[in-house]
């Protein structure tokens, strides 16, 4: 079938069986590969999206329902002059980073957050994280990271 | 090349940037699964339904027949069948004769999709005829246990994988004897899985030679390369192993991996195609190999000052239906069973036993938290007993510089327990809070505070040959590359040798480049575990880079008409007694003008040791890192909830690196072991794993680890590069036994199994009936003693 949606700013168009997950979407039918599979169960966050402005996992979304929605991927997070975005660049400042398999979809998290609630506590960041799991990082440079962010974003006029 | 450089550092230990964050941070990085190449198939793997049985029918031409299926294999197609492994070569690429595991590979299906594959896999024959199967790793040793391991010629039981591992100082029975307290306990720690958040996967590419490129997310490609050409029956150098972005691996990703890669390896030759397998998260947690089970009893016998006296320990690693790394995971916990303390006798014996429970391997630790599990919890039974503060008790009797262990090694340098012991101490206000929450009488939460101190041994130890290689070249833009053998699997050690280069180079980082770990460029540096990455990769990393420093400045003291002592260094620039900057890039060219060769390599060696296996005495590792961890917890009365509220964590690491990456490994190996300690449980049900993905098998998430206050103390280690030891086993090993201490501290009562789950806290028991109902006891033999005044004899 054919399904219709905006991705990560521009309107795509895609073929693709009905029975299929947006993950499986993004990664196998728009080669976009940013977005991670780590357990196809909706429990890690590795494939975590936003849809409509809502932190989804990709994995527990069929790709039919991407119709007509919104969706940003981590292809989609970058600066106006596609570098680092603010909140990517003080994951690498504070070594939010090891492995990375997490991050495409704690950065969303991250994204998502932000957009939401701007002034975060260190609490509330790690509740918004709660859905996606780090394996390496102990998550404490990450939440150090989306922190520094929403001080700074604050800081702009 | 064992002096610590005095001089300021430019790049080690300064703030700095992971050199692979950007490509992560833009979903621009490319893990196995990422990969797309023109004309790849998809593999598929028949794996064993039941945990013991002999196959006596496999037949896969009916899967040739499904539309799609390019080719299958079966351990036919491998030389000897695939065997492999080591230390014990116990273990197929594919199942032959028998599977000894729910989850062992027994054949694998090579098709246009994943799902054709899969169609495939499931029109095999397989006949399966079941054999007595083992769980209870206390009855592997009985005589009439079912035969899991492979036969052995030296009159052992074949279920004992390897042999006993002991270590023996004095008589401890005499001294156990002679103590007015004696401890007397059991401990057990559960199995662990990696849970590395990316699922295993492997991609094989057949070259126009006839060999094969495979990209592994291994921990070892030359292992790898290795077992690939032997199974292969191949040359070593037709066969390339590429080590990819690896999405965590924390020693999960060897063994498990390179069967993969044989796997794969084999269909792409067949096929003439690339070739990828990518596992499911179920396929992972059943297939993979975890951290060993381990059932202990451990005595401790002290004076009622709570001066330590004699320590014996037993143990037993249930590790499943094959050896994988753990006889050496037997050693290393052998070594660390009495925990970093003075003793006047010890007498340590463990041992590995074959089970068709999975099987265990490496894992972040190796050994050392099962054993840390138990003598930091005994230590604290015996403090409470005696009415000692557990920090005073540990300060009483914990390693010293200038002490010998109870191994028989004078520590001469780089011993920094105490300063990390009393640094926690005085940062978690550890008098105040233990005062305080021993008065607390709510019956629904109460606060508890706990310690656990640790050490643990650089490197391999005696384990094996410890070397590494690493080479350095500046390419005609400038740019300078750097390989080494040893690899980095998320853990930064790429940043760890670009800032090393750039250091002894004098260069920025940003003009260093880090290769991927290939077997055709880098030099075989030996396994990339046990912690040894920056220690062994780094000084041979140093050496490569100072010896291209050396034609650098033979080239600058040419140009610049003066001898190289007394040239200085501004930033890049070279500096001659005429005072004026030369720019690196010209010193390059004059260098090339002389036909100088810019590239280097450098070798570095660990010093040597040695350990007497049959005595139980020695030098086990050439230097120790030591920490102490404090944790707090609140414990719901009413629901056995445990939330810790804060870890302490001070590591005496030697001098520090990358301190970002430093303090990342810190937290995270805290995290696992705060999942080790509380949720994750790992369930054999009559072989059967019960817990197949993550809404069942519980790793922390970001509510569940608290804030971490981490600090280094850097007591240099003089053969360490700028004195660097290593981290990132060391933090997970003390976490659950801190965490189970500060439980017992606000409730009054231990929990001595792993992991202390809900019910183990609020019943003290489980709720499920154990597998076996034989007492643990049985299973450990204590020698009856004619007489304790018998004098200390060696054991033989």
């Amino acid at each position: 079938m054919r399904i219709e949606f905006i991705l990560n700013g521009e309107a795509v168009a895609v073929e693709a069986p009905p029975d299929i997950t947006l993950l499986d979407l993004l990664r196998d039918y728009l080669n976009l590969t940013g977005t991670k599979e780590g357990c196809a169960v909706g429990e890690c966050g590795a494939c975590a999206v936003i849809k409509d402005g809502r932190l989804v996992n990709s994995c527990m979304v069929l790709a039919p329902q991407a119709e007509g929605c919104e969706i940003v991927t981590i292809e989609g997070v970058h600066a106006a002059d596609g570098g680092p975005n603010d909140l990517q660049q003080h994951f690498i400042e504070y070594g939010a980073v090891q492995c990375g398999i997490c991050i495409p979809g704690m950065i969303m998290a991250g994204e998502a957050l932000l957009r939401q609630n701007p002034h975060p506590t260190r609490a509330e960041i790690r509740l918004a994280l709660a859905g996606n799991l780090c394996r390496c990082t102990g998550y404490q440079q990450i939440v150090d990271a989306i922190e520094a962010t929403a001080k700074g974003r604050r800081a702009q006029p | 090349m064992s002096h610590i450089t005095q001089q300021p550092l430019t790049y080690v230990g300064k703030p700095a940037r992971r050199v692979d964050a950007l490509d992560k941070v833009t979903g621009r990085a490319k893990y196995i699964a990422d990969y797309r190449v023109p004309g790849m198939l998809h593999a598929r793997c028949l794996r064993s339904t039941v945990p013991h049985a002999r196959i006596v029918r496999l037949d896969v031409t009916p899967a040739l027949k499904v539309p799609g299926v390019h080719a299958a294999i079966t351990s036919e197609d491998f030389v000897d069948h695939g065997l492999y492994g080591f230390p014990i070569k116990d273990k197929y690429m594919l199942a032959y004769q028998k599977v000894r595991y729910v989850g062992e590979p027994i054949a694998a299906v090579v098709a246009d999709t994943p799902q054709a594959a899969q169609a495939g896999v499931q029109a095999i024959v397989c006949e399966l005829e079941l054999l007595p199967a083992l769980f209870d790793a206390r009855r592997a040793l009985d005589p009439d246990a079912p035969q899991v391991g492979p036969d052995r010629a030296d009159g052992q039981h074949p279920n004992l994988k390897g042999d006993h591992m002991i270590v023996c100082k004095g008589d401890a029975e005499a001294e156990l004897a002679a103590c007015p307290i004696v401890l007397d306990r059991e401990y057990f720690t559960d199995w662990q899985e990696h849970a590395y958040i990316e699922p295993e996967g492997v991609l094989a590419i057949p070259t126009p030679e006839g060999g094969v490129v495979v990209y592994a997310p291994n921990q070892s490609p030359f292992i790898n390369q290795g077992n690939l050409a032997m199974v292969l029956g191949l040359p070593k150098s037709l066969v390339r192993v590429i080590q990819p972005t690896v999405g965590g691996s924390f020693g999960g990703k060897d063994d498990i991996i390179y069967e993969s890669s044989a796997q794969v390896a084999k269909l792409a030759l067949l096929t003439g195609r690339p070739v990828r397998m990518v596992f499911s998260r179920e396929e992972s947690m059943v297939a993979s190999y975890k951290r060993d089970a381990m059932h202990m009893r451990i005595r401790l016998g002290a004076d009622r000052d709570g001066t330590l006296r004699a320590c014996w320990f037993r143990g037993i690693i249930d590790s499943g239906a094959y050896a994988s790394e753990t006889p050496f995971t037997a050693w290393r916990a052998s070594i660390h069973a009495m925990g970093c303390y003075r003793y006047q006798a010890c007498d340590v014996d463990v041992h590995c036993v074959y089970t068709n429970n999975g099987y265990a391997g490496a894992f972040r630790g190796f050994g050392n938290p099962e054993v840390c599990f138990a003598v930091e919890q005994t230590v604290d039974e015996l403090a409470d007993l005696l009415g000692i503060d557990p920090i005073d008790l540990r300060l009483k009797n914990c390693l010293r510089l200038g002490d010998e262990t109870v191994h028989g090694q004078k520590l001469t340098e780089s011993v920094g327990l105490i300063e990390c012991l009393t640094t926690a101490r005085r940062i978690s206000d550890w008098d105040r809070k233990r005062a305080e929450y021993g008065r607390q009488t709510s019956t629904e939460k109460r606060r508890g505070i706990g310690v656990a101190v640790m050490y643990h041994g650089m490197s391999l130890g005696a384990e094996g040959a410890d070397s590494a290689g690493a080479t350095i070249s500046i390419l005609p833009d400038y740019s300078v590359e750097i390989t080494s053998g040893l690899t980095d699997y998320g853990t930064g050690s790429r940043t760890v040798f670009t800032l090393i280069a750039a250091e002894e180079l004098g260069v920025r980082p940003e003009r260093i480049h880090m290769q991927r770990p290939d077997t055709n460029t880098a030099i075989d540096s030996g396994p990339t575990v046990a912690s040894r990455t920056t220690v062994v990769g780094g000084n041979a990393m140093r050496l490569a880079a100072r010896n291209l420093r050396q034609t650098l400045d033979m080239a600058a003291a040419n140009l610049l008409q003066c001898d190289p002592r007394q040239l200085i260094r501004d930033g890049e620039a070279y500096i001659g007694p005429d005072e004026e900057a030369v720019a690196w890039e010209k010193v390059v060219d004059h260098a090339r003008r002389l036909g100088l060769i810019l590239s280097a390599h450098g070798h570095w060696s660990a010093p040597k040791i040695a350990w007497d296996h049959h005595h139980g005495r020695g030098t086990p590792y050439m230097a120790y890192v030591y920490g102490a961890q404090i944790a707090e917890v609140e414990v719901d009365l009413r629901t056995g909830n445990v939330q810790v509220l804060h870890i302490w964590a001070v590591h005496d690491i030697g001098k520090v690196v990358f301190p970002q990456g430093a303090y990342g490994q810190l937290y995270g190996g805290i995290a696992q072991g705060l999942g080790y300690a509380l949720t994750e449980q790992i369930t054999y049900r009559e072989g059967y794993l019960q817990q197949t993905n993550f809404e069942s098998y519980l790793i922390p998430t970001s509510v569940d680890v608290p804030e971490i206050t981490g600090v280094f103390v850097e007591s240099a280690y003089s053969h360490g590069p700028y004195g660097a030891k290593n981290i990132a086993e060391p933090a997970l090993v003390p976490t659950a036994p801190a965490i189970a201490n500060a439980i017992a501290h606000a409730t009054g009562r231990r929990v001595r199994e792993l992991p202390i789950n809900l019910e183990r806290v609020l019943l003290g028991r489980d709720l499920q009936p154990p597998a076996s109902t034989q007492p643990a006891r049985a299973a450990f033999h204590i020698p009856v003693r004619s007489t304790p005044q018998t004098a200390p004899v060696a054991r033989t």
